[in-house]
């Protein structure tokens, strides 16, 4: 089991956004979460990542639990060095692509592994020459991601985020800030490490992608899951009534 | 468009810089190479001043007299005291003369004369602590009292007399020049012993220990040599120009407070270079200044 | 007083000024800095004093404050103050500037997206790699426009320092033309200013221009 995530509760003020979710990621998995907006289902994902702190519940990554409940309820996350380890296990691709204007396409994705990681120079610059490759870029290392589309920036954070070599990647709307002829390259590309075995979160509105290429589906309103499973089977045959109209009002 | 606006900020400024240089410091300085069209039109300015005299004169009325002379700390007695001392002894051997002869503008009012000096209470020369150093305090801003040369170098009547004075006891001399606005700071901090610097006494007897009187002075008011004004009575709904903190100014605001309405306005500047040039514009009437600051302003075009 | 000797006085009150110059920007700029994250902090106290700490600087002519920072160790301590006055004036001209620099580095910190923090963090990157490598060039860029509009700003105010009677430029100006009686000095000042700011926008502008390969 790469995530799991336990009894997650986590409000905004009065808000209740997320309500005792339970959610595990096993390896190789690529999981869709998929619900109306508001839903929650984003907040999941900044939980899972750390970028919000829980008020409740527990998280464990690789069997190292970084997240626990005390007796009172409350969350309590392990010390900051412990914590920092068990970031290493995963990576966040955002909707805004978030690139660091800065630096090259090149340094984007080199930095991290380089002065974080302390990875050696060659060989972070040769891994990253080849993850551009694959991502259809290797002729834009130097450019700057100001002078890429919108669909360009968004690969070149997926190969950013894989340079930190996680055990998952979570994306969160990945293709949202995008306009629609861009989004196909950038869902290629998820389509393809989905091919190689990498585990995936995607939080996503595609639904044709997310049933074509995820393993399980997950289907949230209101802080709750509501069904999750098979995508032929949720998307195919939903057994509650709210995926129903959730998906009815997609097709339209 | 930067550029651009740049390149004719900087045409604009040239040519106003050399018609400065021409207008004011050619005339004064003779061999000072400047174009042979300027210098020509100089010499013509100076013909037309030269017919009808001088250019710009003081009225016969004044406003007022009023005493030059050394503040020090209250409480500095012995220090005034020394000095003052100091001051008369150089007027019995000679030197508060030979200063004078230097400074036109002020050897009129001078009023120290060696009949009226004790000598057997003055202190020796030389009989001042060698390791004390006297530190005089003064406005660079005060010609001909204290202010840059023509060397640009540091002096003034003064400054001379200072020096002079520190020469004579055998104590070390150090210029502190300061902001006039900030005189008061300046001597109560510490950073100087005196305010000597064409200082007025009259209306400030008690906020100084005061040392001698060394030079006196008249209040007057300075107007084109054309002017309608002649007497004190014509500057009613006229507009008289003056220094900000200079006794002539105390004085409009004080004893002469009734004159001082009768005025259209009475501007008050920043120093008496810019009301001069206002003067001299038009843009006012008169200037109200002491004879000696404003005889030191007028010599160039009275020349 | 021919040219060429008011000229080479006023050069000399010109190093002085730029000495004044210099040393107000080394100090102030990293001040600022430090001035920005205290205005920034979460504690109420600290962020409270450092408001009205900028209030005052922002809020009271630099004058005012040079005559302060000179006179007050005399009026308020009693302690000499002889050989002090150029210190004065670097501390009066540093504070002052700084926390006009705080202000300007605090607006250029609220230009930069939430999600450059978000990813620094989620790649890994420490507090202090996230701001002196992902937010801090990135500030740069923002407020340099207005930072040369505050250092234009300096080298007029320069000027100030003659109510400490540091015999800078605009001084020596005074002093001259008060000797002189003209008006000439003013000129060679007003082109000396001009000339200092014009250099100044130019390096800055060469700057801006170094940094125009990212938006």
């Amino acid at each position: 089991m790469i995530l799991e995530m336990n009894g997650i509760k986590k409000s905004f003020g009065d808000l209740e956004v997320l309500k005792d979710i339970s959610f595990n990621v096993d390896s190789g998995e690529v999981v869709s979460v998929i619900g109306p907006s508001g839903s929650g289902k984003s907040t999941l994902l900044r939980c899972a990542t750390f970028l919000e702190t829980v008020d409740a519940g527990q998280i464990t990554y690789m069997g190292r639990s970084a997240v626990t409940t005390t007796s009172e309820g409350r969350a309590h996350y392990v010390p900051h060095a412990e914590l920092n380890q068990i970031k290493r296990y995963f990576g966040l691709v955002f909707q805004q692509f978030n690139l660091f204007p800065h630096y090259s396409v090149l340094k984007n994705i080199t930095d991290a592994p380089i002065h974080v990681q302390k990875r050696p120079k060659d060989e972070v610059r040769a891994e990253a020459m080849e993850l551009l490759r694959k991502m259809n870029l290797e002729n834009r290392a130097d450019a700057y991601p100001c002078q890429l589309s919108g669909g360009q920036q968004q690969r070149v954070a997926i190969a950013r985020a894989l340079a930190l070599k996680p055990e998952i990647l979570f994306f969160d709307e990945p293709t949202s800030a995008l306009d629609p002829e861009l989004t196909g390259e950038v869902l290629k590309v998820i389509r393809q490490l989905a091919e190689e075995k990498m585990t995936m979160v995607v939080v996503t509105h595609e639904m044709p992608f997310a049933r074509a290429v995820s393993n399980r589906v997950i289907f949230m309103d209101k802080g709750v899951i509501v069904e999750q499973g098979d995508p032929e089977e949720v998307f195919g045959n939903p057994k509650q009534e709210r995926t129903v109209q959730f998906l009815r009002n997609y097709q339209r | 468009m930067k550029k651009k606006i740049a390149l004719i900020m900087a045409m604009m400024m040239i040519p106003a810089s050399l018609m400065g240089c021409g207008q004011s410091a050619a005339p004064t300085t003779a061999a000072e190479p400047a174009a042979t069209e300027t210098t020509a039109a100089d010499a013509a300015v100076e013909d037309t001043a030269a017919d009808s005299g001088a250019q710009y004169v003081f009225l016969d009325e004044d406003l007022g007299v009023e005493s030059y002379a050394i503040g020090f700390r209250v409480g500095d007695e012995e220090l005034a005291e020394t000095v003052s001392g100091a001051v008369q002894a150089l007027v019995l051997n000679g030197t508060y003369d030979e200063i004078g002869e230097k400074y036109p503008d002020i050897k009129d009012y001078l009023c120290l004369t060696a009949d009226d000096i004790d000598a057997s209470t003055l202190p020796e020369e030389g009989s001042g602590d060698p390791n004390f150093t006297f530190k005089h305090g003064f406005d660079l801003d005060y010609p001909p009292y204290s202010y840059r040369q023509d060397d640009a170098s540091v002096g003034g009547f003064d400054v001379e007399l200072c020096q002079a004075v520190c020469d004579y006891l055998g104590w070390g001399y150090e210029p502190v020049p300061f902001n006039w606005d900030a005189k008061d700071m300046e001597l109560n901090a510490g950073s100087c012993d005196c305010i000597w610097s064409g200082f007025t006494k009259e209306g400030r007897e008690d906020d100084y220990t005061w040392g001698i009187t060394y030079s006196n002075n008249t209040q007057g008011i300075l107007v084109p040599a054309d002017s309608d004004i002649k007497t004190l009575a014509d500057l009613s709904g006229k507009i008289v120009g003056v220094q900000t903190a200079t006794s002539a100014y105390d004085m409009l605001e004080d004893s002469q407070k009734e004159l001082a309405d009768t005025f259209a306005e009475l501007r008050v500047y920043e120093t008496y270079t810019i009301a001069y040039n206002d003067l001299k514009a038009g843009a006012i009437d008169a200037i109200a200044i002491d004879m000696t600051a404003g005889s030191f302003l007028i010599a160039d075009d009275n020349a | 007083m021919t040219l060429s000797t008011m000229l080479s006085a006023m050069g000399e009150g010109m190093l002085r000024s730029c000495a004044i110059f210099f040393l107000t920007i080394l100090f102030s700029m990293p001040l600022g800095m430090v001035i920005m994250f205290l205005r920034r902090s979460r504690l109420k106290l600290v962020s409270g004093i450092t408001k009205i700490y900028i209030a005052i600087m922002r809020g009271t002519p630099l004058m005012l404050q040079l005559l302060m920072w000179y006179f007050g160790p005399y009026y308020l301590f009693g302690m000499s103050i002889r050989g002090y006055r150029f210190p004065a004036i670097i501390i009066g001209f540093s504070m002052n500037y700084a926390a006009y620099f705080a202000e300007i580095y605090r607006g250029g910190m609220e230009t930069i997206p939430q999600g450059q923090y978000e990813a620094a963090e989620v790649l890994g990157y420490s507090k202090t790699q996230t701001f002196f490598k992902i937010i801090l060039p990135q500030v740069i860029k923002a407020i340099l426009p207005s930072v040369t509009n505050e250092i234009i700003t300096l080298v007029k105010d320069t000027s100030l320092a003659f109510t400490l009677a540091y015999n800078e430029m605009f001084s020596l100006a005074k002093q001259i033309a008060a000797s002189q009686t003209s008006f000439t000095p003013f000129i060679i000042a007003g082109v000396f200013y001009f000339i200092a700011n014009y250099a100044v926008a130019f390096a800055m502008e060469r700057i801006e221009k170094a940094l125009d390969y990212y938006k």
